[in-house]
């Protein structure tokens, strides 16, 4: 092109005096890497404010610090064991409230599972047996269980069981949903069904584990 | 939400609420509205741990539920709600100014809780208070209801939303969530409540249970028990209103700053202005450009009752007002004397411009000050006529005009002479954008704040060891205080803490008393950003 004064010279596309530098060649190096963490200010802040109303917040805001950390609210995360036991240890402890919101307000979801978790699927039954809507669904559960023995087919049955209770728990998200109980079932049985699951599945399961995990057959070797 | 925002949330957060809590909030406010199980699935906590996390989260105000359809409930952050607990201790402090002890106390419970019933409010500031008071003295129900009746009225404290109460006409399943509704009129509508009964004592309740006629007594021990007179009719404070005060505040002292320096009398326009605040108080919604018009009778009648300028003089002022180039006072119409606002929207423009000009001139020096407010006044400037205009010799402008433009305080514009817009053949303007350098400096001082905290808890870290054993040897002291030891054994357990380690934790102290009265300090920044970008957003 007619514009290039010749090769590798830099030709600018504008007017360089109106940015500032002479036709010259005192152009200022190029930056390589980010700016410096802390540079150094030409110039030093200001002083803070200082009076009654600023000294008055700002004890406010150090007592607040303190004072969140003792709140309810303050959840604290379960720290590792302190390796020396300390003696201020007994006096430094903090007695806190409990608190409890206000669940009209609340979506359901938010309340604890009254039951606990580890409850036994037999306990399960037990409950179900409690309501009248389920005891149709135990009772199927059961008949279920008792055309699969039959079959005796280990893998293919845990598989259908699955499905059968991923499918009864559908349902039973649909038809109980207005009751509270049910609404912390549901998230109970979801848990609940997987333990169900395993207790069936060693009793099913081939060969390998099956003297090993049952309880009857403790005594003897197997070979 | 930018980057700087949520690295500050995370730490209020945390420092408020606890590492949970502040795992929860800020996933919630990177991943916006999500429901529970993909809250728990995502941040690998356990579901029991994220609902307790939730429940904090909503009693404070901090996220908001929604049912959407198929039944699902989700959950949505309010980020800007979490920043405003760095000015909680300003506004417990304006509580304090406008109604005393008891204003403060009702305001720091409401908003260390969130939300509470008004009788759990004044049981528990009544409490509080007795504890400051004299032995035998004790602070009374009434008087802790009166204080909150006057909040109330004045708008600082309102009711929250409620769940309707509907009769169970439909046999349906209750919906997932209740749905919260509050009407304008009710907001600020105080219960009927006879709340009777004084502040308790922790320690001298039997006192307090004699003086008390019999009727009265079982009340306090049974309160558990008895239903609360109003129960589920939940208080918060409202911030809207205590921002709409500290703008107030603002413009109040720019005008005297401005104008009563000059005057003999001391601070006669900005009371005048501050009276005209107090009359649009609750009148005027907190957004509006301009207050409503106010004749000058009605100022005239309204100034406060110390106050001898005569009318003649109340009018001088008012014109002087409205005259003045910072237009912060205008002249409506002429009925009733003249009918007066107050531009709020260009008042808050004006803070805000000030604010620039200041950060400018602490940060690049008096001259490009001079520049910047050139180029303020005459909005778009040619490289010539900045030199020209502000007598700055040329090399020297050209560097403060680029400083100032890389650092996004000025910013240029091109006007073309031809379509192709041949850089030796356009117009290079230098000019500032108001809003977008607020913007710009906003997002600055988030950063600024992050930074002072993060610099605060490295700095208690480091010394954490020393003040464990400083917090040890107290309670020690203060154990052995109680079981009577003698002043010499006090002695010696106070030289645990050699000296040089008195005065490590004095520069300790010293250090984080000066970081914490510079958050302080830059959040009134933010406040006078933050209101001048949302009264020009409202008003677009």
């Amino acid at each position: 092109m007619a514009g290039n004064k010749g090769r590798g010279r830099a030709a600018y596309t504008f007017n360089i005096e109106a940015v500032g530098f002479s036709r010259g060649e005192k152009l200022p190096d190029v930056v390589l890497k980010p700016p410096p963490l802390f540079p150094d200010t030409d110039y030093k802040p200001v002083p803070l404010k200082t009076g009654e109303g600023e000294d008055y917040m700002l004890a406010l805001k150090q007592e607040l610090r303190e004072t969140m950390k003792r709140m309810p609210y303050y959840i604290e995360t379960p720290e590792e064991k302190q390796d020396i036991e300390r003696y201020s240890k007994r006096y430094m402890k903090v007695y806190k409230e409990e608190w409890i919101p206000d669940w009209r307000r609340l979506p359901r979801e938010m309340m604890p599972r009254k039951k606990c978790k580890k409850a036994g699927p037999k306990s399960e039954k037990a409950k179900d047996t409690s309501k009248g809507v389920s005891l149709t669904n135990t009772a199927d559960v059961l008949k279920k269980i008792e055309e699969l023995e039959k079959r005796g087919d280990g893998e293919k049955s845990d598989e259908e069981n699955e499905e059968k209770e991923g499918g009864k728990e559908k349902s039973k998200e649909g038809d109980e949903e207005d009751d509270d109980d049910a609404a912390e079932q549901e998230e109970y049985d979801e848990e609940e069904q997987e333990e169900e699951n395993d207790y069936i599945n060693s009793y099913f399961e081939d060969g390998d584990d099956f003297g090993a995990d049952s309880d009857d057959n403790m005594d003897e070797a197997t070979y | 939400m930018t980057q700087a925002e949520i690295k500050l949330c995370s730490l209020l957060l945390q420092e408020h609420f606890g590492e949970i809590v502040e795992k929860i909030g800020v996933h919630l406010i990177r991943t916006g509205s999500q429901p529970l199980r993909v809250i728990a699935h995502d941040t690998g906590t356990s579901l029991d741990q994220v609902k307790k996390a939730l429940c904090v989260l909503i009693q404070h105000n901090l996220v908001m539920y929604q049912v959407h359809k198929r039944g699902v409930v989700e959950y949505e952050a309010q980020c800007s709600r979490v920043l405003r607990m760095l000015r909680y201790p300003r506004y417990i402090y304006t509580a304090k100014t406008l109604y005393s002890d008891t204003g403060e106390l009702i305001v720091e419970e409401l908003l260390l809780n969130g939300k509470m019933t008004m009788s759990a409010v004044v049981k528990k500031v009544a409490d509080r208070l007795t504890e400051t008071m004299e032995d035998g003295k004790t602070m009374d129900y009434a008087e802790v209801s009166n204080t909150f009746v006057r909040l109330a009225d004045t708008h600082f404290v309102q009711r929250c939303p409620w769940v309707p109460a509907t009769e169970n006409s439909d046999p349906g399943p209750p919906p997932p969530a209740p749905i919260l509704v509050i009407s304008e009129k009710d907001m600020y509508l105080v219960p009927k409540l006879s709340l009777i009964g004084k502040g308790k004592r922790r320690r001298s309740s039997d006192e307090d249970a004699a003086g008390e006629p019999k009727a009265k007594r079982p009340k306090h021990s049974t309160d558990n028990k008895e239903p609360i007179p109003d129960d589920g009719i939940y208080w918060q404070a409202n911030l809207d209103r205590f921002h709409q005060h500290f703008r107030d505040q603002a413009i109040v002292s720019a005008v005297a700053n401005r104008m009563d320096q000059f005057t003999f009398q001391t601070q006669t326009s900005s009371e005048i202005v501050r009276t005209m605040l107090r009359m649009s108080e609750i009148t005027t919604p907190s957004a509006a450009p301009f207050t409503q018009p106010l004749s000058s009778n009605e100022i005239f009648r309204s100034l406060p009752v110390g106050y001898n300028i005569s009318k003649q003089v109340l009018d001088q002022y008012l014109t002087l007002l409205a005259d003045d180039p910072l237009e912060f006072v205008g002249k409506s119409g002429d009925s009733g004397g003249g009918m007066y606002v107050i531009n709020l929207h260009k008042a808050l423009g004006s803070l805000a411009t000030a604010t620039l000009e200041s950060v400018v001139q602490e940060r690049f020096g008096s001259r490009c000050a001079r520049i910047f407010r050139l180029v303020l006044q005459k909005k778009h400037l040619e490289q010539k006529q900045v030199e020209d205009f502000a007598m700055i010799p040329a090399k020297e402008a050209k560097d403060m005009l680029y400083k100032m433009l890389s650092g996004n305080f000025i910013s240029l514009q091109e006007i073309p002479k031809t379509p192709d817009h041949a850089p030796s053949r356009t117009f290079y303007l230098y000019t500032v954008n108001i809003l977008s350098a607020a913007r710009m400096l906003l997002h600055r001082c988030y950063k600024s704040i992050a930074n002072l905290i993060e610099r605060r808890q490295f700095e208690t870290k480091e010394n954490k060891r020393l003040l464990e054993k400083s917090q040890r040897v107290e309670a020690i002291i203060a154990s052995m205080q109680a079981t009577g030891a003698e002043e010499a054994q006090l002695q010696e357990i106070e030289e645990m803490i050699t000296a040089p380690e008195r005065q490590q934790l004095e520069t300790l102290k010293r250090n984080v008393n000066k970081l914490d009265a510079s958050e302080i300090q830059v959040d009134e920044t933010i406040f006078l950003l933050e209101s001048y970008i949302e009264s020009t957003m409202k008003r677009q």
